[in-house]
Protein backbone atom coordinates (compact mmCIF):
# COMPACT_ATOMS: atom_id res chain seq x y z
CA UNK A 1 0.00 0.00 0.00
CA UNK A 2 2.43 2.45 0.98
CA UNK A 3 4.95 1.07 -2.31
CA UNK A 4 1.72 2.04 -4.07
CA UNK A 5 1.28 5.64 -3.02
CA UNK A 6 4.98 6.02 -3.60
CA UNK A 7 5.11 4.97 -7.31
CA UNK A 8 2.04 7.55 -7.69
CA UNK A 9 4.08 10.24 -5.99
CA UNK A 10 7.03 9.39 -8.24
CA UNK A 11 4.77 8.85 -11.77
CA UNK A 12 3.36 12.47 -10.57
CA UNK A 13 6.96 13.62 -10.64
CA UNK A 14 8.15 12.20 -13.38
CA UNK A 15 5.44 14.07 -15.59
CA UNK A 16 6.17 17.26 -13.48
CA UNK A 17 9.91 16.94 -14.41
CA UNK A 18 9.38 16.23 -18.25
CA UNK A 19 7.66 19.40 -18.49
CA UNK A 20 9.63 21.55 -16.37
CA UNK A 21 12.41 20.51 -18.87
CA UNK A 22 10.53 21.53 -22.01
CA UNK A 23 9.34 25.08 -20.39
CA UNK A 24 12.34 26.18 -19.72
CA UNK A 25 13.97 29.02 -22.07
CA UNK A 26 17.79 27.98 -20.60
CA UNK A 27 18.88 25.07 -22.19
CA UNK A 28 21.27 24.49 -19.65
CA UNK A 29 18.24 24.41 -16.91
CA UNK A 30 16.65 21.70 -19.14
CA UNK A 31 19.68 19.56 -19.05
CA UNK A 32 18.96 19.79 -15.38
CA UNK A 33 15.54 18.75 -15.33
CA UNK A 34 16.25 16.10 -17.61
CA UNK A 35 18.80 14.76 -15.52
CA UNK A 36 16.24 14.52 -12.68
CA UNK A 37 13.48 13.16 -14.77
CA UNK A 38 16.36 10.34 -15.08
CA UNK A 39 17.04 10.04 -11.89
CA UNK A 40 13.37 9.43 -10.70
CA UNK A 41 13.17 7.16 -13.36
CA UNK A 42 15.80 4.95 -12.03
CA UNK A 43 14.10 4.73 -8.52
CA UNK A 44 10.77 3.68 -10.14
CA UNK A 45 12.54 0.92 -12.01
CA UNK A 46 13.90 -0.19 -8.83
CA UNK A 47 10.66 -0.50 -7.28
CA UNK A 48 8.97 -2.18 -10.44
CA UNK A 49 12.12 -4.91 -9.63
CA UNK A 50 13.64 -4.01 -12.80
CA UNK A 51 17.30 -2.99 -11.06
CA UNK A 52 19.77 -3.81 -14.41
CA UNK A 53 17.21 -1.47 -16.27
CA UNK A 54 17.31 1.02 -13.35
CA UNK A 55 21.20 1.10 -13.25
CA UNK A 56 21.78 1.90 -17.43
CA UNK A 57 18.96 4.81 -16.92
CA UNK A 58 21.32 6.28 -14.01
CA UNK A 59 24.53 6.03 -15.21
CA UNK A 60 23.60 6.95 -18.91
CA UNK A 61 20.64 9.40 -18.23
CA UNK A 62 22.06 11.15 -15.39
CA UNK A 63 26.18 10.69 -16.40
CA UNK A 64 26.85 10.10 -20.04
CA UNK A 65 24.06 12.20 -21.67
CA UNK A 66 24.52 15.11 -19.35
CA UNK A 67 28.10 15.51 -19.73
CA UNK A 68 27.84 15.49 -23.54
CA UNK A 69 24.67 17.62 -23.22
CA UNK A 70 26.67 20.43 -21.62
CA UNK A 71 29.70 19.89 -24.24
CA UNK A 72 27.35 20.26 -26.77
CA UNK A 73 25.85 23.59 -25.15
CA UNK A 74 29.25 25.15 -24.06
CA UNK A 75 30.71 24.43 -27.83
CA UNK A 76 27.17 26.11 -29.64
CA UNK A 77 27.48 28.97 -26.91
CA UNK A 78 31.04 30.06 -27.98
CA UNK A 79 30.52 30.01 -31.76
CA UNK A 80 27.17 32.35 -31.05
CA UNK A 81 29.17 34.54 -28.86
CA UNK A 82 31.47 34.62 -31.33
CA UNK A 83 29.29 35.82 -34.40
CA UNK B 1 -3.12 28.89 -37.48
CA UNK B 2 -5.67 28.78 -35.35
CA UNK B 3 -6.48 25.33 -37.06
CA UNK B 4 -3.50 24.28 -36.41
CA UNK B 5 -3.04 24.85 -32.64
CA UNK B 6 -6.77 22.92 -32.07
CA UNK B 7 -5.28 19.96 -34.29
CA UNK B 8 -2.07 19.72 -31.66
CA UNK B 9 -4.59 20.10 -28.88
CA UNK B 10 -6.45 17.42 -29.91
CA UNK B 11 -3.45 15.29 -30.78
CA UNK B 12 -1.89 15.95 -27.19
CA UNK B 13 -4.93 15.01 -25.09
CA UNK B 14 -5.59 11.90 -26.96
CA UNK B 15 -1.87 11.16 -26.60
CA UNK B 16 -2.25 12.49 -22.88
CA UNK B 17 -5.28 9.74 -22.71
CA UNK B 18 -3.46 6.83 -23.89
CA UNK B 19 -0.34 7.25 -21.65
CA UNK B 20 -2.67 8.11 -18.56
CA UNK B 21 -4.78 4.50 -19.11
CA UNK B 22 -1.78 2.92 -19.86
CA UNK B 23 -0.15 4.01 -16.30
CA UNK B 24 -3.41 2.47 -15.35
CA UNK B 25 -2.98 -0.97 -16.49
CA UNK B 26 0.36 -0.91 -14.75
CA UNK B 27 0.87 -4.01 -12.47
CA UNK B 28 1.47 -2.94 -9.03
CA UNK B 29 4.97 -3.19 -7.97
CA UNK B 30 4.00 -6.54 -5.50
CA UNK B 31 2.72 -8.39 -8.51
CA UNK B 32 6.00 -9.17 -9.64
CA UNK B 33 5.94 -12.05 -11.94
CA UNK B 34 4.18 -12.43 -15.41
CA UNK B 35 2.58 -15.59 -16.14
CA UNK B 36 3.79 -15.50 -20.15
CA UNK B 37 5.01 -19.22 -21.17
CA UNK B 38 8.44 -17.47 -22.29
CA UNK B 39 8.83 -15.84 -18.40
CA UNK B 40 8.11 -19.28 -17.20
CA UNK B 41 10.02 -21.42 -18.91
CA UNK B 42 13.26 -18.48 -18.51
CA UNK B 43 12.45 -18.31 -14.71
CA UNK B 44 12.17 -22.29 -14.49
CA UNK B 45 15.16 -23.41 -16.46
CA UNK B 46 17.48 -20.21 -16.70
CA UNK B 47 20.21 -20.95 -14.29
CA UNK B 48 20.43 -24.49 -14.91
CA UNK B 49 20.64 -23.77 -18.92
CA UNK B 50 23.33 -20.59 -18.97
CA UNK B 51 24.65 -20.90 -14.76
CA UNK B 52 24.20 -17.18 -14.15
CA UNK B 53 22.03 -16.10 -11.48
CA UNK B 54 20.99 -12.68 -13.15
CA UNK B 55 18.79 -13.57 -15.27
CA UNK B 56 18.65 -10.53 -17.29
CA UNK B 57 22.18 -11.21 -18.24
CA UNK B 58 21.12 -14.69 -19.15
CA UNK B 59 18.78 -13.21 -21.58
CA UNK B 60 21.37 -10.85 -22.76
CA UNK B 61 24.19 -12.92 -23.53
CA UNK B 62 22.61 -16.80 -23.68
CA UNK B 63 18.90 -16.78 -25.26
CA UNK B 64 19.12 -13.48 -27.24
CA UNK B 65 22.80 -12.62 -27.51
CA UNK B 66 23.03 -12.25 -31.17
CA UNK B 67 20.73 -9.21 -30.75
CA UNK B 68 23.30 -8.03 -28.08
CA UNK B 69 25.58 -8.36 -30.98
CA UNK B 70 23.31 -6.05 -33.06
CA UNK B 71 23.25 -3.68 -30.18
CA UNK B 72 27.20 -3.23 -29.68
CA UNK B 73 27.40 -3.00 -33.87
CA UNK B 74 25.39 0.42 -33.32
CA UNK B 75 27.36 1.29 -30.70
CA UNK B 76 30.88 1.00 -32.69
CA UNK B 77 29.22 2.30 -36.06
CA UNK B 78 27.99 5.15 -33.69
CA UNK B 79 31.50 5.91 -32.39
CA UNK B 80 33.15 5.48 -35.43
CA UNK B 81 30.88 8.40 -37.28
CA UNK B 82 31.40 10.57 -34.11
CA UNK B 83 35.68 10.07 -34.20
CA UNK B 84 35.47 10.31 -38.46
CA UNK B 85 33.44 13.56 -37.56
CA UNK B 86 36.01 14.97 -35.17
CA UNK B 87 39.04 13.49 -36.72
CA UNK B 88 40.37 16.55 -37.96
CA UNK B 89 39.62 19.04 -34.82
CA UNK B 90 43.24 19.42 -33.05
CA UNK B 91 44.06 19.23 -29.27
CA UNK B 92 43.54 22.61 -27.84
CA UNK B 93 46.55 23.19 -25.53
CA UNK B 94 44.40 25.68 -22.82
CA UNK B 95 42.52 22.81 -21.51
CA UNK B 96 44.58 23.22 -18.03
CA UNK B 97 41.25 21.78 -15.68
CA UNK B 98 40.01 22.46 -12.17
CA UNK B 99 41.36 23.89 -9.19
CA UNK B 100 43.56 21.83 -6.70
CA UNK B 101 40.46 20.91 -4.40
CA UNK B 102 38.79 19.26 -7.35
CA UNK B 103 41.88 17.42 -8.36
CA UNK B 104 42.27 15.99 -4.74
CA UNK B 105 38.78 14.89 -4.36
CA UNK B 106 38.73 13.24 -8.00
CA UNK B 107 42.40 11.57 -6.55
CA UNK B 108 40.06 10.06 -3.50
CA UNK B 109 36.69 8.93 -5.32
CA UNK B 110 38.03 8.17 -8.59
CA UNK B 111 39.83 4.29 -7.61
CA UNK B 112 36.47 3.69 -5.79
CA UNK B 113 34.45 5.06 -9.47
CA UNK B 114 37.11 2.30 -11.28
CA UNK B 115 36.22 -0.17 -8.88
CA UNK B 116 32.76 -0.26 -8.93
CA UNK B 117 32.27 0.21 -12.36
CA UNK B 118 34.88 -3.26 -12.78
CA UNK B 119 32.46 -5.00 -10.40
CA UNK B 120 29.75 -4.58 -11.90
CA UNK B 121 30.90 -5.41 -15.40
CA UNK B 122 32.75 -8.56 -13.97
CA UNK B 123 29.33 -9.69 -11.64
CA UNK B 124 27.11 -8.94 -14.68
CA UNK B 125 26.03 -12.51 -14.31
CA UNK B 126 25.37 -12.82 -10.66
CA UNK B 127 24.46 -9.43 -9.50
CA UNK B 128 22.56 -6.83 -11.34
CA UNK B 129 24.55 -5.02 -13.71
CA UNK B 130 26.58 -5.99 -16.96
CA UNK B 131 29.07 -5.09 -19.50
CA UNK B 132 26.67 -1.92 -20.72
CA UNK B 133 26.02 -0.49 -17.01
CA UNK B 134 30.16 -0.77 -16.06
CA UNK B 135 31.31 0.47 -19.21
CA UNK B 136 29.06 3.69 -19.06
CA UNK B 137 30.81 3.81 -15.37
CA UNK B 138 34.34 3.46 -16.82
CA UNK B 139 33.78 5.66 -19.31
CA UNK B 140 32.42 8.56 -17.22
CA UNK B 141 35.22 8.33 -15.24
CA UNK B 142 37.41 9.24 -18.08
CA UNK B 143 34.80 11.75 -18.45
CA UNK B 144 35.94 13.58 -15.09
CA UNK B 145 39.61 13.03 -15.52
CA UNK B 146 39.31 15.33 -18.43
CA UNK B 147 37.51 17.77 -16.82
CA UNK B 148 39.10 17.96 -13.63
CA UNK B 149 42.70 17.27 -14.66
CA UNK B 150 42.09 19.07 -18.44
CA UNK B 151 42.23 16.85 -21.54
CA UNK B 152 46.16 17.05 -22.05
CA UNK B 153 46.41 14.62 -18.40
CA UNK B 154 43.88 12.69 -19.81
CA UNK B 155 44.88 12.02 -23.36
CA UNK B 156 48.29 11.60 -21.33
CA UNK B 157 46.77 8.66 -19.44
CA UNK B 158 44.95 7.21 -22.19
CA UNK B 159 45.89 7.61 -25.73
CA UNK B 160 42.84 7.89 -28.15
CA UNK B 161 44.73 5.24 -30.23
CA UNK B 162 44.53 2.90 -27.29
CA UNK B 163 41.35 3.44 -26.78
CA UNK B 164 40.22 2.42 -30.58
CA UNK B 165 42.92 -0.78 -30.24
CA UNK B 166 40.84 -1.50 -26.86
CA UNK B 167 37.30 -0.54 -28.68
CA UNK B 168 38.57 -3.01 -31.78
CA UNK B 169 40.19 -5.59 -29.42
CA UNK B 170 36.71 -6.06 -27.04
CA UNK B 171 34.96 -6.57 -30.44
CA UNK B 172 37.16 -9.20 -31.69
CA UNK B 173 36.49 -10.91 -28.26
CA UNK B 174 32.87 -11.35 -28.35
CA UNK B 175 33.34 -12.82 -32.39
CA UNK B 176 36.02 -14.86 -30.82
CA UNK B 177 33.46 -16.37 -28.32
CA UNK B 178 30.72 -16.38 -30.83
CA UNK B 179 32.81 -18.42 -33.46
CA UNK B 180 33.66 -21.01 -30.70
CA UNK B 181 30.13 -22.19 -30.42
CA UNK B 182 30.47 -22.82 -34.49
CA UNK B 183 33.48 -24.72 -34.09
CA UNK B 184 33.21 -26.41 -31.74
CA UNK B 185 29.70 -28.20 -33.58
CA UNK B 186 27.03 -26.23 -31.72
CA UNK B 187 25.19 -22.90 -33.19
CA UNK B 188 26.56 -19.29 -33.39
CA UNK B 189 27.27 -17.35 -30.01
CA UNK B 190 25.73 -21.12 -28.01
CA UNK B 191 26.85 -20.68 -24.46
CA UNK B 192 27.28 -24.21 -22.33
CA UNK B 193 27.08 -26.65 -25.51
CA UNK B 194 30.04 -24.99 -26.71
CA UNK B 195 31.83 -26.53 -23.63
CA UNK B 196 32.26 -22.89 -21.29
CA UNK B 197 33.16 -23.66 -17.74
CA UNK B 198 29.85 -23.39 -16.17
CA UNK B 199 31.04 -23.27 -12.46
CA UNK B 200 29.01 -22.96 -9.70
CA UNK B 201 25.69 -20.83 -10.07
CA UNK B 202 26.31 -17.78 -7.50
CA UNK B 203 30.27 -18.15 -7.91
CA UNK B 204 32.43 -15.48 -10.14
CA UNK B 205 33.68 -18.44 -12.37
CA UNK B 206 30.62 -19.45 -13.44
CA UNK B 207 27.88 -18.71 -16.41
CA UNK B 208 30.30 -19.99 -19.29
CA UNK B 209 30.79 -17.31 -21.96
CA UNK B 210 28.35 -14.89 -19.98
CA UNK B 211 31.62 -13.35 -18.26
CA UNK B 212 33.39 -13.18 -21.34
CA UNK B 213 30.78 -11.74 -23.23
CA UNK B 214 30.40 -8.82 -19.87
CA UNK B 215 34.32 -8.08 -20.20
CA UNK B 216 33.83 -7.80 -23.95
CA UNK B 217 31.12 -5.68 -24.22
CA UNK B 218 32.01 -3.39 -20.68
CA UNK B 219 35.32 -2.52 -22.73
CA UNK B 220 33.68 -2.22 -26.19
CA UNK B 221 31.66 0.38 -24.33
CA UNK B 222 33.57 2.21 -21.91
CA UNK B 223 36.08 3.18 -24.69
CA UNK B 224 33.70 3.75 -27.25
CA UNK B 225 31.77 6.31 -25.04
CA UNK B 226 35.26 7.45 -23.77
CA UNK B 227 36.39 8.55 -27.53
CA UNK B 228 33.34 9.91 -28.77
CA UNK B 229 33.47 12.29 -25.01
CA UNK B 230 37.12 13.40 -26.31
CA UNK B 231 36.45 13.28 -29.62
CA UNK B 232 33.24 15.94 -28.94
CA UNK B 233 35.98 17.82 -26.67
CA UNK B 234 38.77 18.45 -28.84
CA UNK B 235 38.54 22.27 -30.19
CA UNK B 236 38.01 23.29 -33.65
CA UNK B 237 40.34 24.72 -35.76
CA UNK B 238 40.57 28.19 -35.16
Amino acid sequence: MLENTIVSILLVFLVVAAATAISFRNVLNSVLALSVFSITLAVLFVLYQAPDAAMAEAVVGAGLVMALFLVTISKTRAEEEAD
Amino acid sequence: MRLRKIAAAILILVLTLALVGAIAELPSPDERVSQSALTQRIIGKGVVETGATNLVAAVLFDYRAFDTLGEATVIFAAVAGVVLMFYHAPLHPSAIGLSILAKRSLDVIGPFVFVAGMYIVVYGHISPGGGFQGGVILATLTILISIVYGLQEERRLLDPRFKTALESSAALLFMTVAFVGVFSGEYFLSNLGAGFFRGHPGSVLSGGAIPLLNVAIGLKVGAGLALVFYSMVKKEPE
